[in-house]
């Protein structure tokens, strides 16, 4: 196994767990990027740099979820459940972390040289869904994120 | 009832957002009506899905938060 497999390794294994935290059947980009946000390596800095550690992240997303409700009239504090008690089942990986990890596999030319860097530009090549939404919510301009990112992959 | 937001983004948006707040009900009304000892079938029929998938989906993490289970076909 090399190196970057057991980080990937890691990072969806704690992107299911946020998954299920977040009574989610399947494991979305946005659980990549809080797996990532607290998964020890020098790309997160780029991050913690932009403002966006794990809990900003987190806030960021609520916004997003109750920002998105409030636009169709729903009021998400009408529902303000206990907290249920997670599910079990392994979430499978859904869509959005699909393409993610599609975008950030086919960023590096070559396998071998896969890096977490990569796999945080392709949580970041997406301009539409949840993600970019709380990126632009938390005061993040994404393009320039990206930018930023790409360039520590640089040499 | 307003109507469709007109960004589609938000649009689209709300869909996933509702989809999410669906899934957290479930959980925590499926958990109630489990815990208030309503049955597997019973649950299921309520929410309009096979008693197979509404077991599936919730038995191992009720188990877990140790709620107090009625017989499978109770």
């Amino acid at each position: 196994m090399s190196q970057f497999d057991r980080y990937l390794h890691a990072v969806i294994t704690r992107a299911q767990r946020e998954a299920r935290e977040d009574s989610s059947p399947t494991v979305e980009a946005q659980h990549l990027l809080l797996a990532m946000s607290g998964e020890p390596d020098p790309v997160v800095e780029v991050l913690t740099s932009a403002g966006l550690d794990t809990a900003a992240l987190r806030a960021a997303l609520e916004r997003e979820f109750v920002e998105s409700l409030s636009a169709v009239g729903v009021a998400s504090s009408a529902y303000d459940l206990p907290k249920p008690s997670p599910r079990r089942n392994h979430p499978g990986i859904g869509t959005s972390a699909k393409l993610a990890l599609e975008r950030g596999f086919s960023s590096s030319p070559r396998k071998k040289d896969l890096r977490p860097a990569h796999l945080l530009v392709g949580i970041l090549s997406a301009e539409v869904g949840t993600v970019p939404r709380a990126l632009t919510l938390a005061g993040v301009n994404r393009s320039d994120l990206l930018a930023q990112v790409r360039q520590t992959i640089g040499e | 009832m307003s109507e469709v937001p007109s960004d589609p983004a938000d649009a689209l948006a709300a869909v996933v957002a509702l989809r999410r707040l669906a899934d957290r009900l479930e959980d925590a009304a499926v958990e109630q009506a489990m815990r208030t000892g309503w049955s597997w079938p019973r649950v299921a029929e309520a929410l309009g899905v096979t008693r197979q998938a509404v077991y599936k989906k919730h038995v191992h993490r009720l188990i877990v938060a140790g709620v107090k289970l009625r017989r499978r076909d109770g």
